[in-house]
């Protein structure tokens, strides 16, 4: 069978519409079991990076992905100290994978997304198995049910990213 | 039935480094980027983001006192993912500048001038065809803020979501026969001549009052279970 070529990715540029990267960032909606998860975005010698976009995607609390009532998708851009914030559920262990939360990068100067992956512990993980720098991706306890997790684009302790 | 995600053809898709865009040495990661196996996080997406991200603005080149300035320009955007079939009720987001080359956001310190009738952000939901139309004004060129060195051919930036978390793309649709697409460091970042043709709009010959462009987006993924790394 003949096959497209998928089209080729592009850097989202400086000029993403303000009221796009917005209202999105609370998954948790009137679940009274919310968490918070907050990070700071940085580039090359830790320089926090203003209005970069993240997009989240995760199990709910019980593990799956296709719950009507909880949309396991979110949105939220930092701001001009490098900060991004979540509020949503902590998922459950799915199908043979950990508790984790996927996420997905677009920023002006990423020629294309960048994806990681937030897991809550050092759990025994098929994902987490290929990364050599573990502790990178396992979120830091910040207070009662909230996780910090820090990108580091490029340079020390960078992040590890995924292709896939 | 399952969608598979096959890895990016780095002669199609971007590197990361680019020569000539500063910003990308310092964003960029230096360690190769790991390949892992996809199971269902990788796979599912969200169903209902239509309720989350609901449609605003389908005419951005508005009529009478109100028309933007610029060369009426009708969009035909069509989304398939790799096997040819399209995808209908995704959402697509659209957003490009004003017809002088401005966007009206806080980061366009571009000296040009606004336009009051102007607003460049669209968001549609594909019909049953996998097709959006977006009835605007062509998009001006601009010279790239804090790097230095270039003009933007004009473009059209577009995000779209596909079956799956792996085949969300963010990319820009450019015009045809415009000379500064022959120089501009992000379609040739594009390795593959063919890859950047199909990031070129077609003109499409119109005796109305509107240009016709038509455009094809394809989201990565084909049917069949998923192939471990």
């Amino acid at each position: 069978m003949s096959r497209l070529v998928p089209t080729a990715e592009m850097t989202l540029g400086p000029f993403f519409p303000r009221e796009f990267a917005q209202g999105a960032n609370d998954l948790a909606g009137d679940f009274s079991a919310a968490i918070e998860i907050t990070g700071r975005v940085t580039e090359l010698d830790g320089k926090p990076l203003d209005n970069v976009i993240l997009e989240i995607w995760q199990a709910d609390a019980a593990g799956r992905f296709d719950n009507p009532g909880f949309s396991g998708w979110g949105r939220a851009a930092t701001d001009a100290q490098g900060v991004y914030r979540f509020r949503t559920l902590r998922p459950g262990a799915a199908q043979g994978r950990a508790p984790h939360v996927n996420f997905l990068i677009l920023y002006s100067g990423l020629m294309r997304q960048l994806q990681t992956v937030m897991f809550f512990s050092n759990a025994s993980d098929p994902v987490l198995a290929v990364v050599k720098a573990k502790d990178r991706l396992i979120a830091k306890p910040d207070g009662p049910n909230r996780y910090r997790f820090d990108i580091r684009l490029r340079g020390g302790e960078e992040t590890p990213f995924f292709d896939d | 039935m399952a969608t598979r995600i096959e890895p990016r053809d780095p002669l199609t898709q971007a590197q990361g480094v680019e020569q000539g865009y500063a910003q990308t040495a310092r964003r960029w990661p230096s360690q190769p980027l790991v390949r892992r196996p996809h199971g269902v996080a990788e796979l599912s997406g969200p169903r209902d983001l239509a309720h989350k991200l609901p449609p605003v603005k389908g005419d951005l080149a508005g009529y009478g006192a109100k028309r933007a300035l610029g060369q009426l320009a009708r969009l035909r955007i069509r989304v398939l993912d790799e096997d040819g079939a399209p995808l209908p009720g995704t959402v697509v987001e659209v957003w490009h500048c004003n017809s002088a080359g401005k966007y009206i956001h806080p980061n366009d310190t571009h000296d040009a001038p606004v336009d009051p009738n102007f607003y460049g952000a669209a968001r549609l939901l594909t019909g049953d065809t996998g097709l959006i139309e977006l009835r605007t004004i062509k998009p001006g060129a601009y010279p790239v803020p804090d790097t230095g060195g270039w003009w933007r051919p004009p473009h059209v930036h577009l995000s779209v979501w596909g079956r799956v978390w792996l085949s969300r793309l963010v990319t820009q649709m450019f015009f045809p026969g415009e000379p500064l697409n022959e120089a501009d460091a992000i379609l040739n970042a594009i390795r593959d001549p063919g890859a950047r043709e199909r990031c070129v709009a077609r003109l499409v010959p119109s005796k109305g009052n509107e240009m016709i462009f038509e455009h094809q987006l394809v989201v990565r993924g084909r049917k069949g279970a998923a192939v471990l790394p």
